[in-house]
C-alpha cells in the first residue's frame, strides 16, 4: 500500500466524518488546510459547548513505550460505553500531563493507574472537570526523539471473550523526526480509536515495530494513524499503522 | 535548656550581584542581619549566605557571557554598580534565549573552579564596603562557599524523598512535587540542564537542613509560592522550617525590579552618601535599622521616605546618649531577646526593633545595642 497524499487525507477525513457524522457535511475536507480549518471550527463549536465535550487526562511520570502502550490500551477498554461515544466525538482528545500519580491519588481519584504507577488516566469527563488537576500539574513535554527499538511484543491485559479468538498484529510507530510527546499524542488516538471500534481487544498481542518512515508498509492495515505533519503544517504524515491479523 | 542550645540554620536569599544594591535589598540585609545577631547570644546559629550557590543561575551565568560577548577585555574594577547594572539592564533588554551550550564554560567553572566573573567580583567587592559601613555581618561574600550537593545528587534526593519529577529522560524538565500537599509542579530545571534559583537553594539546603533544629528562610515577598515549595521540601527532613517573607520597598508607590534599572537615584551607594560622609557609624548603623525595620516593617504598603530615614537616626542618636548613660546589666540580654522568639529559637527582627521605639523615654540596654545594632 502506498501512503500517498491523497490516501492520508482520505483517512484524515474519515475520522472526522466518523466522529462527527452530522458536521462533516458542512465541512470542506478536500485538502489539508481545509481539513485543518474544519478541525479547528470543530474545536471550537465544541469549546462553546462544554456538555458536549468528553476529554481524558493522563498523568505521565515516566515513559516506556511498550509498558505505556499496553496500559493505555487498559484504560480504553476500561471506559465504559456512554463514555466512550462522548469520548469519540470529542475525537478521543487526552491531555498529557507532567506527574507522579503517586503523589495524587489521595486528591484525584483516577480511572486507571498502571501497575507500576508510571501513568494514570482520568475520564473521559468534562472539561470542567480537570480544572484541579491541570492547575495543579504541567503539560507534558517530552522533547526527545524517539530512538530505533527492536520489535517488542505486548499482550493486551484481560480474558480474551469466549465469543472471540485472540488476534495478534503489528503495530508499526514512526520515528524521524517524532518526540516522545508526538507519540504519546499520535499513538493514544490510534490505540484509542482501535479499541472503541473492537480492533483492540482483551487477549490480543500487538509487536511495536519502529521504523523511520511508515513508508513501504506490506502488510494490510486495520487503522492509520494521519495527523498534520509537526514540521510542515501544509503536509500530512502517518505517524502510526495497526495492521490487519498477522 | 541550659547546655542544650538550638542548632539555627539562617538562610536568606541572595542578591545577585550584577546590578546596585537598592533599598528593597538593604532591608532584606538589615533584617537577616539582626535576625543573626538577635539569636545569636541564645543559639548555635549559622548566617549561610552564598554566592556561589546561586551563580550557576541563568540571569548570572547569562549575564556574564553577555558581558564577555560584547564588552570584551574591560577592567571592571573601574566601572561603578551603577555602571555594571546598567550593563546588565542591556543584557536582559537583548533577550536572547540562552541554551546550556552557552553558557556551559561559565556553568563549569563555577562549578569545577570556583570562578567569578570580574564584574561579579567588582560588585561583591563593592558591597563589601557598604558591610563594613553599616555593620553588617559579612557571611562571606568573596569567599567560595559551593554547594553540599551537586545537581545530581540534588534530584536524585528530591525524586527519592516522592518530591522530585525528573523527565529528563524524555526531553522534559525536573519538577519539584509536591501536589500530595496540593502545592503546583514547579520546574527547577530545563530539559538541557539549567538550573533556576530554587533548585541552586535545593542544593545548598537539602545537606544542611538535617544538621539543624530550625531553619528560617528569608525572601523576597514576591517569591512567597516557591518559598511554601521550599519549606514543605525541607519540613519532610525532619526539621523545624520557618518562612520569613520580608516585603520590598516601594519607590514613589512602585515596586520594580532591578532588571528593569531606573534605580538612579535610589541605591544604597547614593542613601549612604546622601546621609553624609561624616555621620556618626553608630547612628548610622542603628538608625537604617530602625527605619527599615521598624518604621517600614515586614510589609511593602510605605515608599521610602528619605525624611522619614533622617528622622530614624536622629532617635538613633538619642537612644544611643540614653543608652551610655545606663548602667549596664550583663546577665539581662538573654532574657531581654527571649521575650521576641515567639514560639520559635530565632529572634524577631521586628518585634525586637519595634521595642525600641515605643512611647516614652525608652533606654536600650548598652550590650543590646552593641550586639545587635552597631
Amino acid at each position: 500500500m502506498t501512503l500517498s497524499p491523497e490516501l492520508l487525507l482520505a483517512v484524515a477525513a474519515d475520522r472526522l466524518r466518523a466522529a462527527r457524522p452530522e458536521l462533516a457535511a458542512r465541512l470542506d475536507l478536500s485538502t489539508p488546510e481545509a481539513l485543518r480549518d474544519a478541525k479547528a471550527a470543530v474545536a471550537g463549536r465544541e469549546a462553546d459547548d462544554v456538555a458536549d465535550s468528553a476529554v481524558v487526562v493522563a498523568v505521565i511520570s515516566g515513559f516506556h513505550l511498550p509498558t505505556w502502550v499496553h496500559e493505555t490500551c487498559r484504560f480504553a477498554l476500561s471506559v465504559p460505553a456512554d463514555l466512550a461515544v462522548a469520548w469519540r466525538r470529542s475525537f478521543t482528545r487526552t491531555l498529557f500531563l507532567a506527574g507522579r500519580p503517586d503523589n495524587l491519588t489521595e486528591r484525584f481519584p483516577f480511572d486507571h493507574i498502571a501497575d507500576d504507577a508510571s501513568s494514570a488516566w482520568s475520564g473521559p469527563t468534562a472539561n470542567e472537570a480537570t480544572t484541579a488537576l491541570r492547575r495543579l500539574l504541567r503539560t507534558f513535554s517530552g522533547t526527545r526523539e524517539l530512538s530505533a527499538w527492536a520489535p517488542v511484543t505486548i499482550d493486551v491485559a484481560g480474558p480474551a471473550a469466549p465469543s472471540s479468538r485472540p488476534v495478534h498484529r503489528d503495530l508499526y510507530i514512526a520515528t524521524a523526526r517524532v518526540t516522545v510527546s508526538d507519540v504519546l499524542v499520535q499513538v493514544n488516538h490510534l490505540l484509542a480509536e482501535a479499541v472503541l471500534n473492537g480492533l483492540i481487544r482483551p487477549g490480543d498481542r500487538l509487536t511495536l515495530r519502529s521504523v523511520p518512515h511508515l513508508s513501504g508498509l506490506t502488510a494490510p492495515l486495520a487503522a492509520l494513524r494521519v495527523d498534520t505533519d509537526a514540521h510542515s503544517p501544509h503536509v500530512l504524515r502517518a505517524y502510526a499503522a495497526l495492521t490487519k491479523e498477522t | 535548656m541550659a547546655g542544650e542550645r538550638r542548632r539555627v540554620l539562617l538562610a536568606p536569599i541572595t542578591v545577585t550581584p550584577s546590578k546596585p544594591l537598592t533599598p528593597s535589598h538593604l532591608k532584606g540585609l538589615l533584617w537577616a542581619d539582626v535576625m543573626f545577631r538577635a539569636t545569636a547570644p541564645l543559639a548555635d546559629v549559622t548566617y549561610r549566605y552564598s554566592h556561589t550557590t546561586y551563580h550557576p543561575t541563568e540571569q548570572t551565568l547569562g549575564f556574564w557571557e553577555f558581558l564577555d560577548r560584547t564588552q570584551g577585555d574591560t577592567d571592571y574594577e573601574t566601572l561603578s554598580e551603577e555602571e555594571i547594572g546598567e550593563l546588565y539592564v542591556h543584557y536582559r533588554a537583548e533577550g536572547k534565549p540562552l541554551t546550556a551550550m552557552d553558557v556551559r564554560p561559565y556553568a563549569e567553572a563555577v562549578e569545577r573552579a570556583g570562578y567569578v566573573h570580574p564584574a561579579g567580583t567588582r560588585v561583591l567587592r563593592l558591597w563589601t564596603r557598604h558591610y563594613e559601613r553599616l555593620g553588617l555581618h559579612d557571611p562571606g561574600l568573596l569567599a567560595c562557599q559551593p554547594p553540599g550537593f551537586g545537581l545530581e545528587e540534588m534530584i536524585e534526593d528530591l525524586v527519592a524523598g516522592g518530591l522530585g519529577l525528573d523527565q529528563r529522560d524524555v526531553g522534559g524538565p525536573v519538577y519539584l512535587d509536591a501536589t500530595r500537599f496540593g502545592l503546583p509542579l514547579r520546574q527547577i530545571v530545563t530539559a538541557d540542564g539549567r538550573p533556576n534559583y530554587l533548585a541552586c537553594a535545593l542544593r545548598e539546603l537539602l545537606p544542611l537542613t538535617p544538621r539543624y533544629d530550625e531553619v528560617v528562610v528569608l525572601y523576597d515577598r514576591e517569591l512567597d509560592p516557591d518559598y511554601q515549595l521550599l519549606e514543605r521540601v525541607l519540613t519532610a527532613k525532619g526539621t523545624t522550617v520557618h518562612r520569613a517573607p520580608v516585603g520590598r520597598v516601594p519607590i514613589d508607590g512602585k515596586i520594580t525590579s532591578a532588571r528593569h534599572g531606573g534605580w538612579h537615584d535610589h541605591t544604597v551607594e547614593v542613601l549612604l552618601r546622601s546621609l553624609g560622609g561624616d555621620q556618626d557609624p553608630a547612628v548610622l548603623r542603628l538608625g537604617v535599622r530602625l527605619y527599615f525595620i521598624a518604621v517600614l516593617g515586614p510589609g511593602q504598603q510605605e515608599s521610602f521616605r528619605h525624611d522619614l530615614l533622617r528622622k530614624s537616626l536622629a532617635r538613633a542618636e538619642r537612644l544611643l546618649s540614653r543608652a551610655e548613660e545606663k548602667p549596664q546589666d550583663p546577665g539581662a540580654l538573654p532574657a531581654l531577646l527571649e521575650r521576641h522568639r515567639r514560639g520559635h529559637t530565632h529572634v524577631d527582627p521586628y518585634r525586637l526593633t519595634s521595642s525600641l521605639l515605643g512611647r516614652g523615654p525608652r533606654v536600650p540596654a548598652g550590650d543590646l545595642l552593641t550586639t545587635v545594632y552597631l
